[in-house]
């Protein structure tokens, strides 16, 4: 028998090694990779990416000129109107014409260097964009101009061609993007504060009864000792992910309260481990000497207990909220708003520049508490 | 005066620590317990302030049956034991003060002082114990920045603050060095001597037992093997307690 051990450790070791082959092979074969897509969709990806990474942050004010002119589509069917020979205005060549013609568009007298959005106005009063341009040093424009057909007249009313001015040396606002991420972003830390906060209030009388060395006493505290950790365990099952999609489908997609009750309850339950863990490492000399003092129960937990787990407490609930504006932020996908909730519809509605605000906001966030909970920590010890 | 009866202590392992143990110790007495390690020594100590439940047997300490009481009353009947440790048992990470105050949360009341107060008459009399002791410099200091000796200093400060009839002190000087170890050994004389304090104490050095014990003690597996003055133990005696092995390193410190 002895003589075999060598053999059977060699067999065992393949045995391992052809099982786990098998078991990448099987993950890869389900997960689907398709590198081909990867690399044939390189320029979609590129765009998406270059609009994520030029996030929205500040505007320049802008100062609307408008400025309209009438263009009869067809040519006859109302009579065109004599433009202004003065002023910022807008001059076609020719003045009208018919579905599919292209034409020539000047503008003139208007702010050198400006940025102007170029739209049509229908004749229904709808407004279609054509494209944004700038004007050049002496403030004109000059661009070919093609006439669409839901540009043509109804009702003898005629459509127009508009432009609306940003002027260059307006002054830089933050942009209304920036400050509904900003807010967002406000709503999900303290999204994620208040959920520590619950979950730390319910943690701790939990940690306490799941601490073998100060409940596991007698019939009664085993009973419950064992009772408080199942609960506890059962609870670490569930994801925040999946209790927030749980809430958010009872009280209401994007309300920051579905992601406070998950994320309380997932805190509640990781923070009551860990505490408890705490509560069970610490030394046992302090109690032993003050319980042989004749102070009561309550009075050994306050002066032995306590002052050896508040540094430990207080870096866990610390460390966890960290964690949890990181999961808030998730949270918001399935519907927990916030930044998230933010964040997901902008990419649904394919504004990615906006998005790329969002993700900036989180990547910023996520680093600076990260490094402020790791400081808070290291003070503590 | 404190009664041992026929106290036996059985660990749920099944380790049979104390064996139908009795003795008496009069009020005033230094008795000092001494034994092999695992002969049971903290074990008996133990017993007496019920930190541990003896399987059988009785400990009786001013005629009350300090095994049968609890709750409030074995809280009173503590209240009166001061208790000295080998690793000292401060809270590291609470000041000098608060560790010296804890040592009467006995006889405080318990709502207020759960929450953090203590009347200044208690802060005055923590002080005047850490003055006894000479550590009253160190009253701001947290526990864990002291030296041993001046930890075992304030574990003694803090038995101080209950006004204790009897100390229970279990190898108090085992973690010091020899100079420290008398010190502290003085500090206890001194309580035994001046304050009429019971002490009972267990020890590992002959040199200690025979300049401090007023009686002995020899424990060997849970079972009393000696008891009489130091001036008794001799080589014989050495070698009933601490057995064959132990003999030739123990035995010179007799020369
Ligand atoms: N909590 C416990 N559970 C089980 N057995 C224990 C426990 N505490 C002590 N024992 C056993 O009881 C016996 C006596 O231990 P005790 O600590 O009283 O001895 P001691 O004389 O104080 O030894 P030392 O000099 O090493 O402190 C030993 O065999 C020990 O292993
Ligand atoms: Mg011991």
């Amino acid at each position: 028998m002895q003589k075999y051990k060598p053999f059977l450790k060699a067999l065992r070791k393949l045995l391992i090694t052809i099982v786990l082959v098998v078991l990448i092979i099987l993950s890869i074969r389900v997960t689907e990779p398709d590198l081909v897509k990867l690399v044939s969709s390189f320029p979609k990806a590129e765009s998406i990416m270059g609009q994520l990474l030029s996030p929205v942050l500040f505007d320049r004010e802008s100062e609307k000129i408008t400025v309209s002119q009438m263009v009869p589509v067809p040519c006859d069917s109302v009579p065109s109107l004599v433009s202004a020979d003065s002023g910022p205005r807008i001059i076609l060549d020719p003045p009208c014409g018919s579905p599919k013609d292209v034409i020539n568009l000047r503008g003139v007298e208007l702010p050198p260097n400006a940025e102007i959005s170029l739209r049509w106005i229908l004749p229904d009063g709808g407004l279609l964009s054509i494209k944004n341009i700038m004007t050049d040093d002496k403030g004109e424009i000059d661009m070919p101009l093609e006439i669409r057909p839901i540009t043509t007249a109804t009702d003898g009313k005629a459509a127009q061609i508009s432009f609306e001015v940003t002027l260059p040396n307006g002054k830089l606002v933050v942009a209304q993007t920036l400050k509904d991420v900003i807010d967002a972003m406000f709503v999900t830390i303290f999204m994620a504060l208040i959920a520590t906060t619950l979950g730390t209030i319910i943690a701790v009388p939990l940690s306490f009864l799941a601490a073998s060395n100060i409940t596991r006493r007698g019939a009664l505290g085993t009973g419950v000792y064992y009772l408080v950790r199942a609960f506890l365990n059962i609870i670490r099952s569930y994801e925040p992910l999946v209790l927030a999609t749980i809430f958010a489908m009872i009280v209401g997609f994007g309300s920051p309260f579905a992601g406070v009750i998950a994320l309380s309850i997932t805190t509640a339950a990781s923070l009551g481990k860990m505490f408890s863990e705490a509560v069970e490492s610490i030394d046992t000399g302090p109690i032993e000497a003050i319980t042989a003092t004749g102070a009561n129960r309550i009075q050994v937990v306050m002066y032995a207990v306590v002052p050896q787990i508040i540094p430990d407490f207080l870096s866990f609930t610390i460390y966890h909220w960290d964690i949890n504006v990181r999961i808030s932020t998730i949270i918001g996908f399935v519907g927990g708003g916030g930044i998230g909730y933010l964040l997901s519809q902008r990419i649904n509605t394919l504004q990615y520049s906006q998005a790329g605000t969002a993700l900036l906001a989180i990547i910023l966030v996520v680093w600076a508490l990260d490094f402020l909970s790791s400081e808070i920590r290291k003070s503590l010890v | 005066m404190l009664k041992v009866e026929h106290l036996t202590k059985v660990y749920p392992g099944g380790t049979v620590a104390l064996k139908d143990l009795s003795f008496e110790v009069s009020d005033g007495e230094f008795l000092v317990i001494i034994g092999l390690s695992g002969s049971g020594k903290s074990t008996l100590l133990r017993c007496i302030n019920r930190l541990i439940d003896p399987t059988e047997g009785k400990v009786i300490l001013d005629g009350i049956d300090v095994t049968a009481s609890k709750g409030a009353e074995l809280r009173h009947i503590r209240r009166k034991i001061g208790m000295i440790f080998q690793h000292f048992n401060l809270v590291k990470r609470s000041s000098v003060l608060t560790n010296v105050l804890n040592g009467r949360l006995g006889y405080l009341n318990p709502w207020t002082s759960t929450l953090g107060f203590f009347p200044a008459d208690e802060k005055k009399r923590a002080m005047d114990a850490l003055k006894r002791l000479s550590i009253d410099d160190k009253v701001d200091s947290r526990a864990d920045a002291l030296s041993g000796g001046q930890q075992q200093r304030v574990g003694i400060a803090r038995t101080l603050m209950q006004e204790p009839t009897l100390i229970l002190a279990d190898e108090p000087v085992a973690s010091l060095d020899p100079v420290l170890a008398h010190s502290i050994m003085q500090y206890l004389e001194q309580l035994n001597k001046e304050d009429k304090v019971t002490v009972i104490c267990s020890l590992h050095y002959l040199d200690l037992i025979q300049r401090y014990a007023t009686r002995v003690i020899g424990l060997k597996d849970g079972v009393k093997v000696f008891e009489g003055s130091p001036a008794e133990i001799n080589r014989e005696k050495f070698k009933e307690i601490y057995g064959e092995e132990a003999q030739d390193v123990r035995a010179t410190a007799l020369e």
